[in-house]
C-alpha cells in the first residue's frame, strides 16, 4: 500500500517535472509572469491609494484628538464619545432609516418601470430608446439635479403653485421642501434608476415561450408574475440594491442641499467634522459608516442565497 | 386582453416616471431665463438671458456675487483629462492582464471593483489623514487626482474586460506568427479591435472624474474644482445663476456625448467596411 502511494507520486512528481519543462508550460508561465507585470500598477494604485487610505481611518478613530489637533496615541475616546453622544446616535439610525426607505422607494417605483421596458416591449428600438431617456439625466452634473428640487418643491415652487392654480390647496404645503420628505425624494429620483437598469437586464433575458407556455397552462398573470418572473429578476434586483445601498449610505450632499440641515446623515457628520478638524471624531464616524455597508451587503447577500436555496 | 390592459397601464406608468426624472430640470431650464429681479423660483418676473450673461461677469454692479466658474472650470476639465488618461491606461493594462488564467485573480477583481463602491466621502477622508501624516499638500492634481483614478479605473476594467472577453485571440497570434512586431501588432490589430471599448472607458472616465465631488471634497485643498464651487453655493442663498449653469454644463455634456457617438459611428462603420473587403475577397 504504502509503496504503491510512494510509487505513485513519484510517478507524479515525475510528469509535473516533465510538463514544467515542455514549451506549453514554458510558454504558460511567461504569459502568467506577463499577466502579473500588467497588474502590478492597478493593483498598486488601489492598495496605496485606497487600500492605506482605508486602514488610516481606521487607525486614526484611535487616535488622541486636542481642540485643533490630533496625535498619536491610543486612546477609545472618540468612540466613547460617539457611542454615547445621542445627536450621534441618532444620526447614524437617521442613516439606517433614510437607506431603508430610499431602497424600498427605489425598488417599488422602479420594478414596474423595469418590467414595462424589459418584459413587456419587445420592439428593440423602443427598448434602447427608453433606456438611454432613462440614462440621459446622467450626464447632468449631480449637485445639478438635486438642486433642481429647490424650484419643484419650495413654497413658490412649481408644485405647490399648480396645486395652488387648481385650487387643491389654500396654503403652499411647506413640507415638500427643506424636510426628510425632500431628501428622500431627492434621492429616490437620482438613485431610482441604478434599480431600473439591472433588474431591466435580467427581465430581458427571460425567454418569452417560458411565459407562454405557463400561459398556455391556464397560469394568470399574478401567478406567472410571483412563479417566473419575480424569481428571475431576482439578480437583478439584488445588484441594483446593493448599488443603491452603497450609494445612499455614503450620501451628505443630498442632505445638505435639500433637508435644511434638518437631516443630518453620517456622511454629514463626518463633513462637519472634518471642517472643525476633529480628524479623530471624523474618522470613527467613517467606520461606523463601513460597518454598516458591509453589514448591509452581506445580508442583501444572504437574501439572495436564502432564495435560491428554497 | 389582461396582458395588453396591463401593458398600456404600465405605459402610462413609465411616462410618469419619465416626467419625474425630468421635470425638475425642465423646471430649472424655465427658470434660468428669470428677470433681473427675479428669485430662484415662480412667477417669472420678466423673461430675460439676464443670469447667463451674469456667469459671464458681464452684469456690472449685479446684487448677487458672481459664481466662481473660470478657474474651476479649467482645473476641473485637467483633472478629467489626466484621470481619463491614467485609468483608461491602467483599465486597458489590467483588462488585457486577466485574459490570462492566474492565480488571485478573485481577489485582485474585488479589489479593483471596490474602487467604484467605497463612498467617495470615506477614501476622501481617508486619503486627507494620510496626507497630513506624511506632511504633503492636498492640491487638486495630487491627492484628488489619485481619488478620481481610484473612481474610474474600475469602470475603465469592466469596459475592458467585456471588450476583451468578445474577441478571439487566435487574431493577434496569426498576426505574431506572421512575423510581425508585438508593437505592429498591437497598432494594427488589436488596437482597431478594442477601438469602441476605449472610446467607452473614456467616456466613462472623463464625465465620472468631471461631475465628481465627495472624493475632492477633502482632498482637493484651497483650489476650487467646478463641483466644488457649487456644493459651496448650498449653504448659501441660490440665485437663478446657478439655474443658468446647470443648463449650460448639460449642454456641455450633451455636447461631448455627441462627440463620443460620432467617433463611435466611424469606428463601427470602418469596421464594417474592413469585413466587406474580406468577403469580397
Amino acid at each position: 500500500m504504502e509503496i504503491a502511494e510512494k510509487a505513485s507520486s513519484g510517478v507524479s512528481t515525475v510528469s509535473v517535472r516533465a510538463s514544467a519543462d515542455s514549451p506549453a508550460a514554458r510558454r504558460q508561465r511567461r504569459e502568467r509572469r506577463r499577466a502579473y507585470f500588467l497588474l502590478a500598477p492597478g493593483v498598486l494604485w488601489m492598495v496605496l491609494f485606497m487600500v492605506v487610505p482605508m486602514i488610516m481611518v481606521v487607525y486614526v478613530s484611535f487616535w488622541t484628538q486636542t481642540t485643533f489637533a490630533i496625535h498619536p496615541t491610543i486612546t477609545t475616546d472618540s468612540w466613547v464619545r460617539f457611542l454615547t453622544s445621542s445627536t450621534y446616535l441618532t444620526s447614524t439610525w437617521t442613516t439606517i432609516r433614510i437607506w431603508a426607505i430610499v431602497l424600498v422607494a427605489t425598488l417599488v417605483i422602479g420594478y414596474p418601470v423595469a418590467l414595462f421596458i424589459g418584459l413587456l416591449v419587445r420592439n428593440t428600438t423602443v427598448q434602447t430608446t427608453l433606456l438611454i431617456l432613462c440614462i440621459i439625466p446622467f450626464w447632468t452634473s449631480f449637485l445639478i439635479r438635486i438642486i433642481a428640487w429647490r424650484p419643484m418643491l419650495g413654497t413658490q415652487g412649481a408644485i405647490n403653485t399648480i396645486l395652488l392654480d387648481l385650487h387643491l390647496i389654500d396654503h403652499p404645503l411647506r413640507f415638500l421642501l427643506f424636510s426628510e420628505f425632500s431628501v428622500l425624494v431627492g434621492m429616490t429620483q437620482i438613485y431610482c434608476v441604478f434599480m431600473v437598469g439591472p433588474i431591466t437586464f435580467m427581465l430581458s433575458r427571460i425567454d418569452p415561450s417560458i411565459i407562454e407556455a405557463a400561459r398556455d397552462l391556464g397560469a394568470g398573470f399574478w401567478r406567472i408574475f410571483w412563479k417566473i418572473i419575480l424569481p428571475l429578476s431576482l439578480p437583478g434586483v439584488m445588484v441594483g440594491s446593493i448599488f443603491v445601498s452603497v450609494m445612499v449610505l455614503g450620501e451628505f450632499a443630498t442632505a445638505a442641499s435639500l433637508s435644511g440641515r434638518k437631516v443630518n446623515l453620517l456622511g454629514n457628520i463626518i463633513v462637519t467634522q472634518v471642517g472643525s478638524l476633529k480628524w479623530a471624531f471624523a474618522s470613527v464616524a467613517g467606520v461606523v459608516l463601513t460597518i454598516i455597508i458591509v453589514v448591509v451587503i452581506t445580508a442583501l447577500l444572504r437574501v439572495v442565497n436564502i432564495r435560491k436555496e428554497v | 386582453m389582461e396582458a395588453r390592459a396591463l401593458k398600456s397601464a404600465l405605459g402610462v406608468y413609465c411616462g410618469v416616471f419619465l416626467l419625474f426624472l425630468y421635470g425638475p430640470m425642465v423646471i430649472l431650464a424655465i427658470l434660468s431665463f428669470q428677470g433681473p429681479n427675479g428669485g430662484p423660483q415662480f412667477p417669472i418676473v420678466q423673461w430675460s438671458t439676464y443670469w447667463y450673461r451674469h456667469l459671464l461677469e458681464l452684469t456690472p454692479g449685479s446684487r448677487v456675487s458672481y459664481l466662481p466658474v473660470g478657474d474651476s472650470l479649467l482645473r476641473s476639465l485637467a483633472l478629467a483629462v489626466m484621470t481619463t488618461i491614467v485609468s483608461t491606461v491602467l483599465g486597458v493594462i489590467t483588462g488585457e492582464a486577466f485574459r490570462t488564467r492566474f492565480k488571485g485573480s478573485g481577489p485582485v477583481f474585488y479589489l479593483i471593483i471596490l474602487g467604484m463602491m467605497v463612498p467617495g466621502v470615506l477614501v476622501g477622508l481617508g486619503m486627507a489623514l494620510v496626507a497630513n501624516m506624511i506632511g504633503i499638500d492636498r492640491t487638486w492634481w495630487g491627492t484628488a487626482f489619485v481619488l478620481h483614478v481610484v473612481y474610474t479605473y474600475p469602470f475603465a476594467f469592466l469596459v475592458m474586460l467585456a471588450i476583451f472577453n468578445r474577441f478571439d485571440r487566435s487574431v493577434e497570434e496569426a498576426s505574431l506568427s506572421l512575423g510581425v512586431s508585438p508593437a505592429q501588432t498591437f497598432r494594427r490589430v488589436t488596437f482597431p479591435m478594442i477601438f469602441p471599448g476605449v472610446l467607452s472607458a473614456m467616456l466613462f472616465a472623463f464625465t465620472l472624474s468631471y461631475d465628481e465631488f465627495a472624493r475632492t471634497l477633502f482632498t482637493s485643498g484651497r483650489e476650487l474644482t467646478l463641483p466644488l464651487a457649487i456644493y459651496g453655493t448650498f449653504s448659501v442663498e441660490i440665485y437663478p445663476n446657478i439655474f443658468a449653469f446647470g443648463v449650460l454644463t448639460t449642454l456641455f455634456s450633451f455636447t461631448l456625448l455627441g462627440i463620443y457617438a460620432l467617433l463611435m459611428l466611424r469606428a463601427v462603420s470602418r469596421q464594417r467596411s474592413f469585413k466587406g473587403q474580406e468577403e469580397e475577397a
